[in-house]
């Protein structure tokens, strides 16, 4: 075993185990871990434990692109990564609008999470402070800074703190959030999910609509039998669409696991905390007598 | 540790990310303290490296935005799921399902994800924690200050040695959650063992290359085969013998050749694609790729070979000032500069002019640029390919020149 001797262990040993004597094992270091152990005591004491709540949906429809067989390896890269992602991304650009953002701040939601959900307080009037940054770029740009919460935050909370996910290939779509109150995170995510679903389904009834009314126009002036009889298939069809849609069954998704709340909190993980800060107490320690005893060949 | 629930949490940013962060750069700086006191680094070495290894906790969420590089989250969540289930994150192991069958490369090969075996090799660092989407930049640190002293064996002077792990480039790499400093130390490894010969070793270091990076397993089995089966780094006329092989194969090949350097083109380019109005990547290239293919396919060897030459100053110069969009680009842009200088300064320094070895090594070096140049059409992916390429190849020549009389002696 050369390699072995070239490392020379019973040197090494006694090298390793001078210098834990001289910088690890001192006085320093262990007023340091005691300090440590306070310290993780009072981070952990004003940490927010935080719960993981989620719901799985699935799909209720899928779009699948065209296939192209003629378009070589490239293009079939690219629709492997294309294919059957329509539905989320419509589904996740829903919840992270305006219009969501609005309906849900007109169902109060805003007194919840800003107001602590004091329900005296009327959620169009609850005051909200600004950054320094803020204000100082309000002064420079000449614009005033509202004083209230509006949608736009309830929009922004959203885009932070809900998060979608789905698998590649996968039809199932999780969403989740952390929250230090499990009950109105349940509340909350049930209800985004559902108003999602619903706005898609009022975008599709208004769709419909529209097409009905143009076609009965064209109805209207056409004189060709076929034209006119596929014209009023088209109306047929878009009034079945229309009757399918309203109905409080769900569109784009349905829940295959409601919102639900992990037992106990995610997050902090104390005993990472408690390890964490001890490795870096004896670090700061073995690094005060490391430098003492090496000042001269480090300056 | 690892916070089983790594998926769900973002502690980005907050106390939490710095405390675990500090906890991990404390425990690879004491390592470093300790491999001082045992005699293996100078004073100078210990400090850089303290400092390198201080370098992650002032990238990520500091000085940017983590995603900017956002791969980083995958190989981050991967680490926490292997560690805490076993198992993959299901990103992951959807892609693993005949990943190669299903873009149509390869059929019958299940392959190992790159995320996986990256993940797998780097969770063996003995950091403490796994926790943040950082955690890993201190896994690449460990493995690459384990390089630094492995290679300090090969080479007099430790402080040019050091110089060479200070290159802006590496230090941003290997202080991200990436797999590319793990990719170079593999490519230093295989280096410097088939300079010594070793070649048992060097093919042994070349498997996971070819899961890690399927076209550095390439460039480097065109190096291990003109070395071991044509002893091109022998005589100018084995060199010529082997090139005349490689391209009479790749004529003989050509439809095969071209139809894998063209998929790449387009996945590439349809990467790179932005028509504006929010419509960009493959989503703009499925309504247009169509259009622009004809423009994109090689037709012939000799015209891919024409179209690799044209493009090689550019791969070699990018990020051009045009093409600058984040705050890395104008630095590695003098860096891609200053490499070239500097593998010119080598060359002149140590004589190499006529050195077999080296004008191998060169041979092969412009050879895999010129496959590079073919597919450059995205600059920060490309940026980042040129210097994991680049790199070894550095290292590589200053090995050669160092060592010059130690390998004429073997002779």
């Amino acid at each position: 075993m050369s390699f072995l001797k070239k490392i020379d262990i019973k040197n090494n040993t006694l090298l390793v185990k001078e210098f834990f004597f001289q910088n690890v094992w001192t006085n320093i270091s262990l007023y340091l871990i005691g300090a440590s152990l306070v310290f993780s005591l009072i981070l952990v004491q004003f940490s927010l434990p935080q719960f993981n709540v989620s719901a799985t949906l699935r799909e209720a429809q899928t779009e699948t692109s065209s296939n192209n067989s003629n378009l070589g390896v490239g293009t079939n890269l690219i629709q492997f990564t294309n294919s059957k992602s329509n539905v989320f991304n419509e589904f996740v650009s829903n919840m992270q609008s305006y219009v969501i953002a609005q309906r849900m701040w007109d169902k109060g939601w805003a007194t919840e999470i800003y107001a602590g959900g004091d329900e005296t307080i009327d959620f169009n009037k609850i005051k909200r402070t600004h950054t320094i940054g803020d204000r100082l770029s309000a002064l420079l740009l000449g614009y005033e800074l509202y004083d209230y919460y509006s949608p736009n935050d309830l929009q922004d909370f959203i885009k932070a703190n809900v998060s979608v996910s789905k698998e590649i290939k996968g039809t199932n779509i999780t969403v989740s959030m952390l929250s230090d109150d499990q009950k109105f995170a349940l509340k909350f995510l049930n209800e985004i999910i559902i108003d999602t679903d619903k706005y898609a389904k009022e975008y599709l009834i208004l769709k419909s609509n529209a097409i009905i009314d143009e076609t009965y126009k064209q109805l209207a002036i056409s004189k060709n039998s076929a034209i006119s009889a596929s014209l009023a298939a088209t109306i047929n069809s878009e009034y079945l669409k229309i009757a399918t849609l309203q109905n409080d069954l769900p569109y784009h998704i349905y829940f295959i696991d409601p919102p639900h709340s992990s037992e106990y909190p995610v997050t902090p993980k104390v005993s990472a905390i408690f390890i964490s800060n001890i490795i870096i107490f004896i670090f700061i320690s073995t690094l005060y007598s490391f430098v003492k005893s090496n000042k001269e060949d480090l300056w | 540790m690892v916070n089983e629930y790594f998926e769900l949490i973002n502690y980005g940013g907050s106390f939490y990310y710095y405390l675990f962060e500090l906890a991990n750069f404390s425990v690879l700086a004491l390592l470093a303290m300790i491999v001082y006191q045992c005699g293996y680094i100078n004073i100078n070495s210990l400090i850089v490296w303290v400092g390198i290894f201080l370098l992650p906790i002032f990238l990520n969420y500091f000085l940017f935005s983590p995603y900017l590089f956002p791969d980083q989250f995958q190989y981050a969540a991967e680490v926490a799921s292997q560690k805490s289930k076993g198992i993959s994150i299901p990103n992951i192991a959807a892609q693993n399902d005949n990943s190669l069958e299903d873009i149509g490369l390869i059929s019958g090969i299940s392959a190992i994800n790159p995320i996986t075996l990256t993940t797998k090799i780097l969770g063996f660092a003995p950091i403490p924690n796994f926790m943040t989407v950082t955690s890993l930049a201190f896994a690449n640190k460990f493995f690459l200050f384990l390089t630094f002293l492995w290679l300090k064996k090969h080479f007099e002077n430790e402080n040019a040695l050091l110089m060479y792990f200070l290159i802006p480039s590496l230090l941003l790499y290997s202080s991200l959650s990436l797999r590319d400093s793990l990719v170079i130390i593999l490519s230093l490894l295989f280096f410097i063992y088939a300079f010594k010969d070793r070649y048992l070793i060097s093919l042994i270091i070349l498997y996971p290359l070819f899961f890690l990076k399927i076209q550095m397993f390439a460039f480097f089995s065109l190096y291990y085969l003109g070395r071991f089966l044509f002893r091109a780094n022998k005589s100018l006329a084995s060199l010529g013998l082997f090139a005349f092989t490689i391209l009479s194969l790749s004529l003989f090949f050509d439809d095969l050749i071209l139809a894998l350097i063209n998929g790449y083109r387009y996945g590439f380019a349809a990467e790179d694609l932005d028509l504006g109005n929010g419509l960009y990547g493959y989503a703009a290239w499925s309504m247009y790729g169509q259009e622009m293919m004809d423009s994109l396919t090689l037709n012939s060897i000799p015209e891919a070979i024409l179209t690799a030459l044209v493009g090689l100053p550019n791969l070699l110069l990018m990020p051009l000032p045009w093409n600058w969009s984040n705050i890395f680009y104008p630095v590695q842009a003098l860096e891609s500069v200053f490499l070239i200088f500097l593998y010119i300064w080598i060359m002149v320094k140590y004589q190499l002019f006529n050195n077999k070895e080296f004008i191998f090594l060169t041979f092969i070096l412009v050879a895999s640029l010129l496959v590079y140049s073919l597919l450059a059409f995205n600059e920060g992916t490309f940026v980042r390919y040129r210097f994991t390429l680049f790199y070894p190849f550095l290292i590589g020549i200053y090995f050669i020149g160092t060592n010059s009389k130690l390998l004429k002696d073997r002779e």
